[in-house]
């Protein structure tokens, strides 16, 4: 739970989320503007601090050990985090430092990251001049420098032009497939679709719904009952309440 | 500690790579350095003039270039843009000790301000001042600029982690100037007027210069050393442990 004190007084930005996620799988954590996604994954990754309840990443608790945690996770937050001064390389070789690697180690594992993500060519070159889509790749390499147990990606494909999004896609697959666990927030439905394996969905700080995406489908086709087949979006709009109509007139939200 | 090396290493190849950021740190207080002497110079003649101990007005007048040029650091401003830029979180996910994160950049701003005074300290040399306390007297004249270097810009570090507002970050900055005109800036500060001499008697800022001007014109006199390095280090051991305390607390 994150309590906020305002001088409106103290706002509950999330509550009762209870949730399971587990080793190895992608896990989709849907919701509208300001549902509590990325306060979620700001408490998970260490960053803010959890003011009731507790939480566990990878076996660790996050407010007790919090170092133990940082040990086992990497984050990609909304804004790719990267300081526009350095290269590419310097970046990785930086972080990977951070996280108690030799400078040898640390180069040796620059040049991993760098051949994974594709960006060899754009290595010594200053992040500044980089594209929206090679910043998420260089990113998300920064968030695999220690090989993290548990993967944080806070909508990690947001701005970013249809191909360099379903490089993003082939990444985390990747990822994924090495064995990582990824924890994946997300406003674009279909991206959660093709993705991932359970999902959540938040909405005012609660959760609405939680599953396989085939079986939140498929209670709402059971619930709709006149044959129809629902998508993702369905879902969503049932889920936090609001319909087609609402969505275009109160809140700009999703479209698939 | 390595952590902080490293992060440090990170801070020195962002000033190398924003000169445009570091060349106004040395260029604007030579500008002063030669405006203040060139208004004063006549009234202050150096045969008769007991307090410049047979030197010119420029001499008295580089303790003030110097803690100018060490309270011109960049690394609050780079703090923020950090902070807005998400990197400063990169940085507090990571298994990083929080005091190496707020050390890093003080290390950096150490290292430059180190270069910055040895490079105002030799062309005062070239220009004719005389450093009267000799080899030693240079490298503590560095040393104290480049701590007080390191002080100053902790401080604004702070209020970077409080705001998390380049604007207010900025603003504080500005700070340092009513702090140096509370000093014994053109004059001892047996010369000024009662008032002024109570400012600046109690503005930490007046030992340090004290401590500067003395290695200039006079030896080594170590009573007056010794207060100007004992106000950056308490000035110091504060700014630290506010530091910490801060991003400690940082949500």
């Amino acid at each position: 739970m994150k309590h906020y004190v305002s001088r409106a007084g103290t706002v509950e930005a999330v509550r009762g989320v209870d949730l399971e996620v587990r080793s190895g799988e992608i896990f989709g954590f849907l919701g509208p503007n300001g549902a509590g996604k990325s306060t979620c994954v700001r408490m998970l990754t260490t960053l803010l601090s959890i003011t009731a309840g507790s939480a566990r990443v990878a076996g660790v608790d996050v407010t007790r050990d919090a170092d133990a945690a940082r040990h086992r996770i990497g984050v990609a937050l909304q804004e790719a985090g990267l300081d526009p001064r350095q290269t590419g390389r310097e970046l990785l070789v930086l972080q990977a430092r951070l996280f108690g690697l030799s400078t040898a180690e640390a180069e040796q594992r620059a040049r991993e990251l760098l051949a994974l993500v594709e960006l060899e060519g754009a290595a010594d070159r200053v992040i500044k001049g980089y594209s929206g889509g090679m910043k998420r790749r260089l990113d998300l390499a920064s968030a695999l420098v220690h090989e993290p147990e548990v993967l944080f990606l806070d909508e990690p494909t947001t701005g970013l032009d249809p191909a360099s999004r379903l490089t993003v896609w082939d990444e985390v697959r990747r990822i994924n497939a090495r064995g990582t666990t990824v924890f994946l927030t997300t406003q674009y439905l279909e991206e959660a679709d093709a993705l991932c394996e359970r999902l959540a969905i938040i909405d005012d700080g609660l959760i609405v719904r939680e599953g396989t995406p085939a079986a939140l489908k498929a209670d709402l086709r059971t619930r709709w009952g006149d044959g129809r087949e629902p998508t993702l979006d369905d879902v969503f709009l049932d889920a936090t309440g609001r319909t087609r109509d609402r969505v275009a007139g109160e809140v700009q939200e999703v479209s698939a | 500690m390595s952590s902080a090396l490293a992060l440090g290493h990170r801070a020195l190849r962002e000033a190398i790579r924003t000169p445009d950021a570091v060349i106004p740190t040395l260029f604007i207080p030579l500008f002063f350095l030669a405006v203040n002497t060139g208004q004063a110079a006549r009234i202050f003649p150096s045969g008769s003039t007991g307090f410049l101990h047979g030197q010119g007005y420029g001499a008295f007048q580089l303790p003030s270039t110097l803690l100018l040029a060490g309270s011109f650091g960049t690394a609050a401003l780079f703090l923020v843009e950090e902070i807005e830029g998400g990197y400063f979180d990169k940085l507090r996910a990571a298994p990083v000790p929080r005091y190496a994160i707020v050390l890093g950049r003080l290390i950096a701003e150490g290292v430059k301000g180190v270069l910055i005074a040895s490079l105002i300290l030799a062309l005062a040399l070239v220009f004719g001042i005389h450093i009267a306390s000799g080899v030693l007297g240079f490298v503590l004249l560095v040393a104290l600029t480049a701590l007080w270097a390191v002080v100053f810009v902790g401080l604004l570090q702070l209020v970077a982690l409080k705001t998390r507002s380049a604007a207010a970050t900025n603003s504080a900055s500005l700070v340092f100037f009513p702090l140096l005109f509370l000093t014994p800036g053109f004059v001892p500060r047996s010369m000024l007027t009662r008032p002024m001499e109570i400012a600046a008697s109690v503005n930490p800022v007046t030992y340090v210069m004290e401590a500067l001007r003395s290695l200039i014109l006079r030896d080594l006199v170590w009573a007056t050393i010794a207060k100007g390095f004992a106000v950056v280090l308490v000035l110091g051991a504060v700014m630290l442990v506010l530091n910490v305390r801060s991003i400690n607390r940082y949500d």
